[in-house]
């Protein structure tokens, strides 16, 4: 029997890293990620907090993002993600609940910097000004013409956007991004969930 | 391009959506007639003026929605507020 | 013409200090920075830049900047580049366009002799009969077209994209469009200022008045404060529906080229006016410029543009120049004043020694002969916008009639009146348009899910209250009593259009067309006014009677790499791709995915399944993760056979027809749980099978209870396939009794493959081989492959690609929806109506299949050529006999390996389906070979006995 193996991420090729940049980009795909379906207004909606568009924390660390109408994506370790999503499907009979791991489909990506927005300008019709897209925002849009979940996500004050993706598109939009960035002094910084 | 009143997303490019076409009921498959059911596969008012019609969110909130554009000036009549439910065709 | 350099100018925009060595046509030059390579050369004493474009008439400096259709030159390998805008750089090799054998000495100029036989309409007339003799002459009038040379080498370069969301937008900065840029950030907004050209200003740039280079200091110094981003080389190239504007950015540091696609709250239109031409014979002789050209060339870069020179004055802008060219030692020979109803008639004479002719016949020597005959209002943005600009006789120009409310102009384009008063133009527009885009901004955010919750209503409207900019009379100067040049790069003259209108082209928008006036690289900006003025007086009408054309994106031309931006070409890799790398693959392109095709012998493939045991990374395959209690229902709606009884362990396999009863899909679905399915698509088709099933759940049954969730790149997806497959798949799966009575055909269980939990499988076979499909959480991927590879060593296992599987398929005869079925072919057609239920209540359909179930259709059969070495083209017709008539058609076709013989499948009318039925494919080499319809679909174990072992 093969050894116990270990996460694969989509972004396999090699790339010099550095921990801090002006525009820094992470690969998390590593990260757990489950969706939750279930109606946008029932107990489940309002135990994990987020509505469409915006995000939330649960009491058990996890991410909670609204990513569409009676739609969540869970992030976090696998502790903080098992805790959020525990008991979720059985909370209310009248309402039909499902929960999916979805960590091995979608690819994630963190990019962090002053320049962020202006980066995503170049590969995202979307508005990435503070009134339209706040820290905590949710949208889905094409970037660099492949359908995305986006958050923004701010680290200490910084702007901060996690970028999901279908992991087979992974390593071409991991490209596209560091492409977008160059001109903003992009880093890669080490893998991390 | 046009920004399509997405009701759930809010103004978003057209490219963003996939286009549906002209809302139309479907027949019941158990008595509709030939002509009748080839009226609903191809036969369209393509008026002048108020149409109601579907759009998919494909790069956003994927979902299916009806709207009332007026194709001579591509105005949107009542263009639906976020977390308006009429997310099904008429 | 003499040009010179002058001593320093206080308006000039050169760097003395830095002088760039360049080209032009093979002979060395040197310049100033921040020269243009017109203003550089013309400094240099050089007066002709090109050659017009039928006539190959010498052409000089017109305009000097970026609409001066004369300076079309090719930089290196960059065709048509305008050296009256683009900057001079070091190393530049500047060539001539369109002259043959040389600029000084082109033959062709002979055609200005014969200009009589080249006039409207020519080409149409002369070539259009024989037209047999069409492509001869194409090669001829191939040599005379206009333009530089397109080197097929040249390297790709980067050109980049990006988006933006400003509040207000304004395009031009001139006095009024910088202060309705300031005023508008002043007011809160958020303010993209677009400037045509290398710095903002506008006319200011090249004013030597006092009280103009004091107000552009203070215009510079406010704009630098106000926080508008400013972009200069770049244009604003189109407006289109809700404020979606094209700017293309020319000079960007990082790319040769930045469109930008910006979404505007509010366009405010500044672009200024564009100084007309006058029309009257010898025009277009180099010595003849505009007075903007004069001002331009004495005023930014130094440039003394003649000796001698004679001046028509129509305006206050003629009058400066021709105190410019006093002021820097021009010989004024005579100022004729248009205002008192003199006319220029003729300019005469080489442009050594140019000689000015005026209407009573009075004739002046001179070099230069500088011309102040109007404007034109560029309102291309306005009617993009929908307005159609209403002609002003007294103002001898057009103005905006009636634009949408969130498109305001300002500026020349609005009035006249004094430097304050476009000033105080600019502002209360840049305060409207601020306040206006207040309101959709508010509107937008309030609307939009994810944006910041608004307070407070909608901002009312603003209303327009700005006082309009009053209008200064202006003589109406088109033609003189001569004819002359009126659209210098396309080389129309006024005779042309007035034969046009005689031959009965007598609107503009058919004048145009016939003799292609305003459609050259100007884009209409310097010509479309005197154009329709030609026409009128050649109707006897105003130009208000007879109208103009509607302006088109873009107002200004621009590049293809522009247009295309940074190509986004997004692909698709499974997560075993690195090792189809490192082991010889040849990819094939399949929708987005790149696939292995195969790894150098794909019939080595096909044998080695066959006999051993290969893999294939199968990931593209369509799969959606289904939950919830109406997945059968779902199921019955989508496909056309039935689903309530599947129970969980099995796999089905199913066909999806469109409401039209064409074929969509197929696949397998297999259930995993009470409420847990998978399906599985074609790999074209998994993206729209998902938009189709979201359709169905979310219009026509919005009360089922099925959650669909896309996990095509979520699982790597691995067919095992060989007599083999068994023993390699059991050295390292766990938890699975593999045996062929625990584990039957069409069925599915979950495992753990290589260590890897949450594993599943199904057995089917679409190589006609026993077969176990494994999917596995995408992140450990590679590990199975590489466990299944390393385990099967002993086995022989080796990998194998799609044209092994293509190959394999076809032998065991299963179509490929979108190969051997196209947009007509209905589902009975495939030859699998018993998986049509047309006792179902209702499928995707129905009603179409049930009515077809009657019909004779086109049949999918296989077909095997009487002579097993050909194998026909797919694509190839089955024809009848001898005759072309069209009876079907090969959909697929190869070598078997299996078999040592050519196999097809192929579309075929009814009355060619039966087995044993003899056709005539008809091949590209237009060879007609004998093939046989076989009973079976199947080549190869028709029985499937492999398959279920």
């Amino acid at each position: 029997m093969a050894d116990s193996p270990t996460f694969e991420s989509p972004v396999v090729r090699g790339y010099d890293t550095a921990d801090s940049g002006d525009l820094l980009l992470t690969d998390a795909s590593a990260t757990i990620k489950w969706l939750i379906r279930a109606s946008p207004d029932g107990s489940v909606a309002d135990r994990l907090g987020a509505s469409f568009g915006s995000s939330s924390a649960a009491a058990s660390g996890a991410t909670v993002l609204g990513s569409r109408p009676g739609e969540w994506i869970v992030l976090g370790t696998a502790a903080e993600v098992a805790g959020a999503v525990e008991g979720l499907e059985g909370l209310d009979s009248s309402d039909f609940v499902s929960c999916l791991d979805w960590t091995h489909g979608r690819a994630l990506f963190r990019v962090t910097g002053n320049e962020t927005t202006r980066m995503l300008e170049k590969v995202c019709s979307l508005d990435w000004s503070d009134p339209m897209t706040p820290d905590g925002a949710v949208a889905s849009a094409s970037v660099a013409k492949v359908t995305c979940d986006v958050a923004r996500s701010d680290v200490d004050g910084t702007p901060s956007y996690l970028v999901f993706c279908d992991r087979s598109f992974g390593q071409y939009l991991f490209d596209a991004l560091i492409d977008a960035g160059d001109e903003f002094g992009l880093v890669v910084g080490p893998a991390r969930p | 391009m046009l920004l399509v009143p997405c009701p759930n997303c809010g103004p978003r490019n057209s490219a963003d959506l996939r286009y549906g076409g002209e809302s139309h009921a479907r027949p019941d498959p158990a008595t509709a007639a030939p002509l009748q059911w080839r009226g609903y596969l191809y036969l369209r008012d393509n008026p002048a003026g108020w149409l109601r019609e579907t759009w998919y969110c494909r790069s956003g909130c994927r979902r299916w929605f009806t709207l009332e554009r007026n194709t001579a000036t591509n105005e949107f009549r009542d263009p639906p507020q976020p977390g308006d439910k009429r997310g099904t065709k008429a | 013409m003499t040009m010179s350099r002058l001593g320093p100018q206080p308006t000039e925009v050169i760097d003395r200090s830095t002088t760039p060595r360049f080209r032009w046509n093979g002979k060395r030059f040197s310049g100033f920075e921040g020269d243009t390579i017109a203003s550089a050369l013309a400094a240099a004493g050089e007066h002709v830049f090109s050659r017009s474009m039928k006539y190959h008439r010498p052409r000089g400096i017109l305009t000097a900047d970026y609409w001066d259709p004369n300076l079309l030159v090719q930089v290196g390998d960059d065709p048509n580049v305008r050296a009256g805008h683009r900057l001079l750089e070091a190393g530049m090799n500047v060539q001539a366009q369109n002259v043959w054998p040389s600029l000084r000495h082109d033959i062709k100029a002979a055609n200005g002799l014969v200009s009589r036989f080249l006039t409207a309409g020519f080409y149409y007339k002369t070539f259009m009969r024989p037209q047999k003799l069409w492509p001869a002459y194409e090669r001829v009038l191939a040599t005379f077209a206009p333009g530089g040379k397109v080197d097929p080498d040249t390297p790709h370069r980067y050109h980049d994209k990006r988006y933006t969301h400003p509040d207000v937008v304004v395009a031009g900065a001139g006095p009024a469009g910088i202060e309705a840029a300031v005023a508008a950030a002043a007011a809160g907004a958020r303010v993209l200022l677009v400037e045509h050209e290398h710095a903002v200003g506008g006319h200011l740039r090249y004013s030597s008045q006092e009280p103009d280079r004091a107000a552009l200091s203070e215009l510079r110094a406010a704009l630098d404060a106000s926080g508008v981003e400013v972009l200069t080389d770049s244009t604003v190239t189109g407006r289109y529906e809700d404020n979606w504007l094209g700017i293309v950015q020319r000079s960007h540091p990082i790319a040769v080229e930045r469109l930008i696609k910006a979404r505007a709250k509010v366009l405010v239109v500044a672009p200024g006016l564009i100084e007309r031409p006058y029309v009257f014979s010898g025009n277009d002789r180099p010595g003849v410029i505009t007075s903007g050209a004069a001002r331009r060339l004495i005023n930014l870069w130094g440039v003394k543009p003649g000796e001698r020179a004679v001046v028509f004055t129509a305006n206050s802008d003629g009058d400066e120049a021709a105190a410019d060219l006093d002021r820097v030692g021009v010989e004024v020979a005579a100022v004729i004043d248009g205002r008192d109803g003199r006319r220029i008639s003729a300019a005469q004479g080489s442009s050594k020694a140019l000689e000015a002719v005026l209407s009573g016949g009075t004739r002046t020597e001179a070099d230069l002969l500088v011309v102040a005959a109007g404007w034109t209002a560029p309102t291309s943005l306005l009617n993009m916008s929908g307005d159609r600009p209403v002609y002003d006789p007294a103002v001898a120009r057009f103005f905006p009639s009636d634009p949408p409310g969130n498109v305001l102009a300002t500026g020349g384009l609005a009035g006249d009146g004094s430097l304050d008063e476009l000033r105080a133009h600019g502002t209360t527009t840049g305060k409207l348009a601020a306040q206006r885009a207040a309101a959709v901004a508010h509107r937008y955010q309030a609307r939009t899910a994810r944006a910041l919750p608004v307070t407070g209503d909608e901002p009312a409207w603003a209303a327009d209250l700005r006082v309009p900019l009053r209008r200064n009379h202006h003589p109406e100067l088109y033609r003189s009593d001569t004819h002359g040049m009126i659209d210098f790069s396309e080389d129309v003259g006024s005779k042309d259009l007035v034969a046009a209108a005689r031959e009965g082209y007598d609107s503009v928008e058919l004048a145009k067309r016939y003799t292609t006036a305003t459609m050259g690289s100007a884009q209409g900006k310097l010509e479309t006014v005197n154009t329709v003025a030609a026409i009128a007086e050649a109707r006897g009408e105003t130009i208000a009677q007879v109208g103009t054309t509607v302006w088109r994106p873009p107002y200004a031309p621009l590049t293809l790499g522009a247009l295309a931006g940074r190509v986004f070409e997004p692909v698709r890799v499974s997560s075993i791709h690195p090792w189809h790398e490192a082991n010889g693959v040849r990819t094939i392109l399949a929708g987005q995915w790149i696939r292995p095709d195969h790894y150098g012998d794909p019939a080595a493939e096909v044998r080695n399944v066959r006999a051993n045991v290969g893999l294939i990374d199968v990931t593209p395959l369509g799969k959606l993760d289904l939950r919830g209690p109406d997945i059968p229902n779902l199921l019955n709606l989508l496909y056309t056979n039935k689903w309530s009884k599947l129970p969980v362990g099995k796999v089905r396999y199913g066909m999806m027809c469109a409401e039209d009863g064409v074929v969509l899909d197929d696949g397998v679905t297999g259930r995993l749980g009470d409420d847990h399915y998978l399906m599985t698509t074609t790999s074209s088709g998994a993206g729209g099978v998902w938009e189709w099933v979201e359709n169905w759940l979310q219009t026509e049954r919005p009360h089922w209870r099925v959650h669909v969730t896309p996990v095509t790149t979520a699982y790597s997806s691995i067919n095992v396939a060989g007599p083999k497959s068994r023993e390699l798949v059991s050295r390292v799966a766990e938890g699975v009794d593999l045996s062929s009575e625990a584990f039957k055909y069409m069925e599915v269980r979950t495992a753990t493959v290589a260590g890897v939990a949450g594993c599943f499988m199904w057995r089917i076979g679409f190589t006609g081989e026993l077969s176990f499909e494994l999917h596995v959480p995408a992140g450990h991927g590679m590990h199975v492959w590489e466990a299944l590879m390393e385990a099967g060593a002993d086995l022989g296992v080796g990998p194998f690609g799609l044209e092994g599987q293509r190959i394999m398929r076809l032998e065991k005869g299963h179509f490929i929806v979108g190969q051997d079925t196209d947009g007509l072919t209905l589902g009975p057609s495939t030859g699998l109506s018993p998986l049509i239920k047309l006792d179902k209540d209702d499928f995707a359909g129905m009603p179409e299949l049930a009515w077809a179930a009657d019909r004779k259709l086109p049949m999918i059969v296989a077909i095997q050529p009487d002579d097993p070495n050909v194998v026909p083209e797919e694509a190839a017709q089955i024809v009848r006999g001898d005759t072309n008539e069209i009876l079907g058609r090969i959909t697929s076709s190869r070598m078997s390996p299996t078999l040592g013989r050519s196999i097809c499948l192929g579309q075929v009318e009814p009355e060619l389906a039966a087995g044993g039925t003899k056709v005539t494919v008809l091949l590209v080499s237009g060879e007609r070979i004998s093939a046989t319809v076989m009973d079976h679909h199947a080549h190869f174990d028709p029985d499937g006995e492999r398959l279920r072992g």
